[in-house]
This record gives C-alpha cells, sequence and structure tokens, in this order.
C-alpha cells in the first residue's frame, strides 16, 4: 500500500480535534479498520469518508458509539436497498419506458 | 429574496429560551441529518435550513439583529454600523459540520453575510464532489472519455462501457482540496442512461421488436438488423409466428468492466399483414383460406 494512503492516527487526532481513545474504541468496534506499519498505526484514506461520518453523527447528534453501530448498520441496509431499488426500478422501465 | 422564519423552522415560538432552541436543532437535526438520509435532496435541504435557523437563534447577537431587523432586512446595516462601534471582539466557537451544512439563504448572506464566523474548525480531508453524467444508451454502449467541469476543473474521465443507469461510481482524490497534508475530497459522479427510440435494456441484454412481412414470416427466408454493433442477417424459419423470439448471443449490451463480455439480443418478430391488396392477391388469399 502507497503511504499517501495511509494517515498516521495521531496527524488525523490532531486534525479533527479528537482523542486517540475514541480511535482506538471505534477500532474496538469494528467500526473503522487501522493498519500497523511499523510502531505506529494509520488509518487508510479510503476510511477517512466513513469516520468523518461518524464523528459528525457523535458531535452534531450527540450519539453514543452503540448508537452508531446501529446506525452504521442500518445505513449498509440502506445502501443494499437502495441499490437494489435502482435494480428494480431499471427493469421496471423495461416495461414501462415511460417511468 | 424572501424573509426567512427561523422560529418557524425550529417550531419554537419567538421567546424561545437557548435550552428550547437547542433542544428544538437537535431533535429535528436527529430527523433530517443527511449522514442519516443519504442520496435524499429534501432532507439534505431541510437540514440546512435548520442549520441556518441555528446559527442565528443560538447566537445571542445574530438573534438580536434577525428580531429587529428580520422582516426588514435592508435595513439591518444600521444594526451593523451600531455593532462595529460596540467594537465586541471575539466569534462565537464554530461547529463542525464537515461536508453536510454548506449553503445558506440569500436572506442569511444579505444580514450576516457569507458563512460561519471565524471559530469554524479547518477541514482536513476535501470536500466530496457530485456530479451527474447523461448518457444515451449508445454512448454506454462503449468506453470512452468525457470531460466534466467540476468546481471550475475541468476532468476527463474515462466512462467505462456497460454503466447501469443510476450507477455511481467514485474518483478518489478528484474532490475538493484537502487542507493541513489532508487527503483531496472524493468525485462522486452518478450516470443517468436515457432510454432509446429503438433497443431496450434489461441488465446486460437488449431487446428489440423487428418488422417481419406475412410471406418471410410463412415461408422462411433471412431478415437483417440492426444491433449495436452493426446489421446481422437473421435466418428466419418457416411459419414463424408473430412475437416468437429469437436470442442473437453476444450481441447485447457490453458487461461491466468485462472487456470482451456481452449480454443477448433478444429480436422479436412483429409480422405485418399486407394491406392495400390487389384484386388477384385477394383472390389467392381467399383460394388460400379454402384450402
Amino acid at each position: 500500500m502507497e503511504n499517501d494512503q495511509l494517515i498516521a492516527i495521531e496527524v488525523f487526532c490532531t486534525s479533527y480535534d479528537v482523542e486517540y481513545a475514541f480511535v482506538e474504541s471505534l477500532q474496538e468496534r469494528d467500526l473503522i479498520e487501522t493498519v500497523i506499519v511499523g510502531d505506529a498505526r494509520f488509518l487508510q484514506v479510503p476510511q477517512l469518508n466513513r469516520i468523518e461520518r461518524i464523528i459528525r453523527l457523535h458531535r452534531e447528534l450527540d450519539i453514543n458509539l452503540e448508537g452508531i453501530e446501529a446506525i452504521q448498520g442500518l445505513l449498509s441496509r440502506i445502501e443494499h436497498l437502495d441499490r437494489e431499488i435502482a435494480t428494480l426500478r431499471n427493469r421496471l422501465q423495461f416495461y414501462e419506458p415511460g417511468l | 429574496m424572501a424573509f426567512v422564519d427561523y422560529y418557524q423552522i425550529l417550531g419554537l415560538d419567538k421567546n424561545a429560551d437557548d435550552k428550547a432552541i437547542k433542544n428544538a436543532y437537535r431533535k429535528l437535526a436527529r430527523k433530517y441529518h443527511p449522514d442519516l438520509n443519504p442520496n435524499d435532496k429534501e432532507a439534505q435541504k431541510k437540514f440546512q435550513e435548520l442549520n441556518e435557523a441555528n446559527e442565528v437563534l443560538s447566537d445571542p447577537e445574530k438573534r438580536k439583529k434577525y428580531d429587529k431587523y428580520g422582516k426588514d432586512w435592508q435595513h439591518s446595516e444600521e444594526f451593523e454600523r451600531a455593532r462595529q462601534a460596540r467594537s465586541q471582539a471575539g466569534g462565537q466557537e464554530g461547529q463542525w459540520y464537515g461536508g453536510s451544512s454548506e449553503g445558506f439563504s440569500d436572506f442569511f448572506e444579505s444580514m450576516f453575510g457569507s458563512g460561519f464566523g471565524g471559530g469554524r474548525q479547518a477541514r482536513f480531508r476535501g470536500q466530496d464532489y457530485q456530479a451527474e453524467i447523461h448518457l444515451g444508451l449508445r454512448d454506454a454502449y462503449e468506453t470512452h472519455k468525457q470531460t466534466l467541469t467540476v468546481n471550475g476543473k475541468n476532468i476527463r474521465i474515462t466512462v467505462p462501457a456497460g454503466v447501469e443507469n443510476g450507477q455511481t461510481i467514485k474518483i478518489a482524490g478528484h474532490g475538493g482540496p484537502g487542507s493541513n497534508g489532508g487527503p483531496n475530497g472524493d468525485l462522486y459522479i452518478t450516470f443517468s442512461v436515457g432510454a432509446d427510440e429503438k433497443f431496450r435494456r434489461s441488465g446486460n441484454d437488449l431487446h428489440l421488436k423487428a418488422d417481419l412481412d406475412l410471406y418471410t414470416a410463412v415461408l422462411g427466408g433471412e431478415l437483417v438488423v440492426e444491433t449495436l454493433s452493426g446489421k446481422v442477417k437473421l435466418p428466419v424459419k418457416p411459419e414463424t409466428q408473430n412475437g416468437s423470439v429469437v436470442r442473437l448471443k453476444g450481441k447485447g449490451f457490453p458487461v461491466y468492466k468485462q472487456d470482451g463480455h456481452f449480454g443477448d439480443l433478444y429480436v422479436t418478430f412483429d409480422v405485418k399483414i399486407p394491406t392495400n391488396l390487389t384484386d388477384r392477391q385477394k383472390e389467392l388469399f381467399t383460394e388460400l383460406s379454402k384450402s
């Protein structure tokens, strides 16, 4: 993996003003994945979107980590259902092109 | 530019205290937060309204200005001059909204200027951008390059053959620039693939209706049909019924990101009854009907 795809957790914590322990607790709950290179722990850049969302839910809506876990599960289901709806809508358009 | 009733947006009366404002905002924000309502433009709009209302009503100075001049916002300059005279320094502590709360109404910007005050936390990862590309069915048939303008910058992308209507692809790093050494945001492109007047698509398969004259349907022969990769000669069996379907393997739509793989083309015969028959032809059909 290229290094520009990794963000040191300390850098992340400073930039987003969060505690290291907060990131650790997200990892313990499997809400995010981290990577260890040498002695340091890193976040992968594609994970940033997800962790930013977690921080927003936590800060803006005062949702605790248990709530965020539940929300993440529901959002995955919504994503899956959205894809299914898009597929079904395309299939329906085959029979009713005006839709 | 219309007056915006921030109290109404938060469902509050004008005497609401700070706690009531905070509670109302929290309750509605939980309902309309974009992270809880992915791809819901209405919720996103509502959330922006909530943020704007909260931004004004939770800030004593802004609230005072709004209460005094809200309905008469054109004269708010007087307030501004008085405020500057008081020389009150410092801004409110900013709220961190990530990418979820951009955009204020003209009303807000007219009264308070654009965006948040100084305390807002800097972004690390750049903002994600969304774009939509409209394609015809035939455009989506072939991999091609396309240039799109996102936030004033031209980006040349490769549109892979076989994209589905409604499909979204992510182009990493082509969103807004990061700050403080953070990575760029991503660009999300959603494809809107329009219908074609001849071909209908079902996944990777295509369907085509082909006119077939009665004589070829009865006696058999050949029919030239159009496919998206050119015309093909199709053998027609004798006594082919109206509405019967033949499958042309591999003549359908390309399978997304699987080079050389194609769906099938289904051709439905639409047998055409001859019109404007001559007397002789009518005689022959009469004869046939009696045979």
